[in-house]
């Protein structure tokens, strides 16, 4: 089964923004020297990679469902229903893995960040950076 | 030219060069999307067939492949959590006398938090998120949620109670730092329970088990209860709750950490300093 133009259109659409939100976000992490717009930045780029991630498990070319099952009782119909419908669930379950890793590291850093300020008076990373002991 | 500018043209040429390829062979190239991965189409077909032998009693592929089929994942999951929270909690500890000085800032600080149109408002949405996050969590197996999600919701909880009143009325209905501290370790210590109850039943009937093992596998008959109260359980049911109390838990810690006025940190930083 073939696509339509428009159907290949919307998906690298998305990609494309995905691509767009990536770039922005590295320039935020790498360029903004405040370490809390830094810390957004790192949180954009987790999230989009997530969605990168979320998006290797769409299927195109039929109507995706949900890796749920509607019914507790299993017949060789509902299976194959399933098998021809469903999304993948390995992305979303990385995906969950992934997310909580992200929010322990950004707690990590946040507290990490609030405790620089408490000591040094200061979030900006350039005058950070000159700072030693 | 200075560093930084020639690092901005080239970070913006690789997005540029990465936004075309995407975009070159989106449109042209093949669709690679349409056919489901063997491993995801595996992960959907045994997960509520009983005759496959390797099912999880869960008509949720998502929430079995978390607690069942890639279980040791998620328990390395939850502890690298559970060593993140920790650090922070080393990081902003209290002295007992510092703990007092805090307590003693509570009772001297009078008609804290915000209007009371606000505060009644939180009491109200304050029982509809524990309702929503209970049934995220609860109906985890069941449903897409499960014990991660339904604590988050629940983190929310205690943002709202420190922002619309104060972190003293926090502690004083009860959830103190400490508490929760225990709280979330008895919900770790049942993720492992909940994992090393099949080791110890195949080292008591010297029959073969998995470790995180849900259903009776080929070779190892352990299984928890397929159902409970009717509906599909096996271990995912158990796991979520004790995730739930663990990762909500966790979250109030160091919300209440976060909340702790500054004052008294930069005093512990002044004696630290020796007084400077």
């Amino acid at each position: 089964m073939d696509l339509t133009f428009l159907e290949r259109f919307l998906w690298s659409y998305i990609f494309l923004a995905l691509i767009m939100i990536m770039g922005i976000a590295l320039y935020g992490i790498i360029f903004r020297p405040h370490i809390i717009k830094k810390i957004i930045a790192l949180t954009i780029f987790g999230d989009v990679v997530n969605v990168f991630a979320i998006y290797i498990g769409f299927r195109g070319g039929v109507i995706p469902v949900p890796p749920v099952y509607p019914t507790w009782n299993v017949t060789a119909g509902t299976i194959r229903e399933m098998l021809s419908r469903s999304v993948d669930p390995l992305p979303q379950a990385l995906v969950i893995t992934a997310i909580v890793i992200n929010m322990a590291v950004t707690l990590f850093i946040v507290f990490i960040a609030i405790q620089t300020y408490r000591l040094y008076g200061t979030l900006d990373a350039r005058k950070i950076k000159e700072l030693r002991g | 030219m200075r560093k930084e500018d020639i690092a901005l043209i080239l970070l913006m040429a690789a997005i540029a060069l990465i936004a075309y390829l995407v975009a070159y062979y989106g449109i042209t190239g093949p669709y690679p999307f349409y056919q489901l991965r063997t491993l995801g189409a595996v992960y959907i077909y045994v997960t509520l067939l009983k005759q496959s032998g390797l099912w999880a009693a869960s008509p949720e592929a998502v929430t079995a492949i978390l607690w069942d089929y890639r279980g040791l994942d998620t328990v390395f999951e939850t502890s690298v959590f559970f060593l993140a929270i920790i650090s922070a909690v080393a990081l902003f500890r209290l002295t007992p006398k510092y703990e007092k000085e805090y307590k003693e800032l509570g009772k001297k600080v009078k008609d804290t938090g915000l209007s009371l149109i606000v505060k009644l408002i939180t009491k109200i949405v304050l029982v509809m998120i524990i309702a929503i996050s209970a049934s995220i969590a609860l109906h985890g197996q069941l449903t897409p949620g499960g014990g991660f999600q339904g604590g988050s919701a629940l983190a929310v909880a205690p943002i709202l109670l420190i922002i619309g009143f104060s972190v003293w009325y926090v502690e004083k209905l009860g959830f103190t730092k400490t508490r929760a501290l225990t709280l979330r370790t008895i919900g770790l210590v049942t993720i492992t329970l909940i994992a090393l109850i099949p080791i110890i039943y195949s080292l008591i009937t010297m029959s073969g088990a998995y470790i995180l093992q849900n259903q009776p596998k080929p070779g190892a008959p352990f299984s928890y209860p397929e159902r409970v109260l009717g509906v599909f359980s096996g271990s995912l049911l158990f796991l979520n709750i004790a995730e739930y109390l663990a990762v909500a838990n966790g979250f109030l810690v160091t919300f209440i950490l976060l909340a702790i006025p500054e004052v008294i940190y930069f005093k512990i930083i002044k004696e630290e300093r020796g007084g400077e």
